[in-house]
């Protein structure tokens, strides 16, 4: 018999702010660098993508900070990069982030001039796509090198959070376009429909993300926790209704809308769909639970987790 | 060197805490804070059910989970295979509670007294306890059980082996196979926490009877 399995409490979400934060703002970047790509009538929605990543990235650290219980030590956060992911993350995001800094400041007095400099500015962007994707796929690495947490330790989280994070970063990216009114219409309409995709996507790895629990007592137990019990009400409205079903739907119908109303519908599905990233972490994180301690026959749950 | 170890033995363990209020007396951990726990279990149903008391402390493993995941090298290992985290270095980032998967680990984020009906100050005992903790561990960082480091360079048993009435936990040297404690888990079948984590732990378990 499997004694009652307690969620872990310790990472709280603070945490998941952190990792959703970084999660956007890497996204954002590299769908700013990427739309750099695509044309004069997207230069607009380039500099939002861009400027997003490091401050975004930089309010997630804010919050791990303050989750830390000794902050005045989070210098030495790289001391370890051969063997903890947090040593390792901490790594790629400085560096993406010095990255972010820098190609935000081409454009920024007393840069300006260097925002000629097409060429140095592309290959920044490319260094800075890479550890973007770092970042997105460390946020999960991290949570999955935790093995005694069967929930987490699966290759599907790293998956999951770096399609929930471009998801997140291309709907941020319209969210502050669509502030604009009309001047971005074309590029957030083709953005709306590219997210669609990317949520389509985002449901068949949560999908599978839930399918990969039957294996192990305390990840069934977490799938449980998930899907019917204390943390089903904000799986359930905030992570698939909020965050995967109702903006796809809103893209879908601002696809068959033009001007005005399209921009109001995409901002709406934005909204939505970014408050179902920071849930989508917070379901993670608060569905954690530790394997029982099997000595011999019995099996008991972690005391004081 | 010697490899430190323990073993517990499951059929001596009446179940008192004494273990666990041993390691407090000697430790000074905070209220709520155990590094030595006695936890209740049981298997089965009615009527083919068992109880059993498991008594819990850090496994001090030789593969640690914990070493392994600390990003700021506040976590080592001595030469005894302890493990130790030095409360200096320590951030306080709780991935090794998160790693572990014996829950050896806590942090404490403050002083909680044991008598908050006496208003004002802590009684002389509770105010050593505190400068002790202070002193020796600290507040939102990580610690646990040490083995009783300190005692035992001054050749003295762990706390909770030296308190233990039922005479159910022994310490030795792992790698000496004329120890007690090699006998014992030769002899008794000794078995480890959790083997599945391949983290090999010093701490074994002879199984009840």
């Amino acid at each position: 018999m499997l004694p009652n399995l307690k969620a872990q409490s310790k990472w709280s979400w603070l945490v998941a702010a952190y990792l959703f934060l970084a999660g956007l703002g890497a996204g954002a970047y590299v769908t700013g660098v990427v739309a750099s790509y695509l044309g004069d009538g997207w230069i607009g929605i380039s500099k939002i993508g861009v400027c997003l990543g490091f401050p975004c990235v930089l309010v997630g650290c804010m919050f791990l900070l303050a989750d830390l219980g000794a902050p005045l030590n989070f210098w030495r956060a790289a001391m370890r990069p051969n063997t903890s992911w947090i040593a390792r993350g901490t790594i790629i995001i400085t560096i993406f982030m010095v990255l972010a800094f820098i190609h935000v400041a081409f454009w920024l007095w007393p840069f300006q001039g260097l925002a000629e400099a097409v060429g140095a500015r592309q290959f920044i962007g490319i260094l800075g796509v890479i550890f973007a994707f770092g970042t997105m796929i460390y946020t999960g690495i991290l949570l999955a090198a935790s093995r005694p947490i069967a929930f987490w330790s699966t290759s599907m989280l790293p998956l999951l959070f770096l399609v929930s994070a471009l998801s997140t970063g291309i709907m941020a990216v319209i969210l502050l376009a669509s502030f604009a009114g009309t001047t971005h219409a074309g590029p957030i309409h083709s953005l709306a429909r590219f997210d669609s995709l990317v949520i389509i996507l985002e449901m068949f790895v949560l999908g599978f993300f839930l399918q990969g629990t039957h294996r192990v007592p305390e990840a069934r137990a977490s799938a449980n926790l998930v899907l019917s019990g204390a943390v089903a009400p904000l799986f359930w409205w905030g992570v698939a209704v909020l965050g995967l079903i109702v903006p796809l739907l809103l893209d879908l119908l601002g696809a068959r809308l033009e001007g005005g109303g399209a921009i109001t519908v995409a901002f709406v599905a934005s909204l939505c769909g970014i408050l179902g990233g920071l849930f989508l972490r917070q379901v993670v994180l608060s569905g954690g639970i530790h394997a029982p301690l099997r000595a011999g026959r019995f099996e008991i749950a972690l005391p004081n987790i | 060197m010697p490899r430190y170890g323990f073993v517990i033995d499951l059929k001596r363990c009446y179940g008192c805490y004494t273990c666990q209020v041993a390691c407090k007396a000697a430790n000074h951990t905070p209220q709520g804070i155990d590094w030595a726990r006695c936890v209740p279990a049981e298997t089965g149903s009615f009527p083919v059910a068992l109880r059993q008391m498991v008594p819990l402390i850090c496994q001090q493993c030789a593969d640690p989970e914990c070493l392994k995941v600390c990003p700021t090298g506040a976590t080592t290992q001595d030469e005894n295979g302890v493990v130790q985290v030095d409360p200096d270095l320590c951030m306080g980032c709780k991935y090794c509670i998160m790693a572990c998967p014996y829950g050896a680990r806590q942090t404490v984020d403050e002083w909680k007294t044991y008598f908050p009906d006496a208003d004002g100050d802590l009684d002389p005992y509770e105010a050593y306890a505190k400068a002790q903790w202070e002193e020796k561990n600290g507040y939102g960082i990580a610690t646990k059980c040490d083995f009783c480091a300190d005692r035992v360079k001054e050749g003295r048993q762990p706390a909770c082996v030296e308190a233990c009435p039922a005479k159910a936990r022994y310490f030795g040297d792992l790698d000496d196979p004329e120890s007690e404690v090699s006998i014992l888990i030769r002899r008794e079948r000794g078995f480890q926490l959790n083997p599945e984590f391949g983290t090999d732990p010093s701490c074994y378990y002879l199984p009840p009877r």
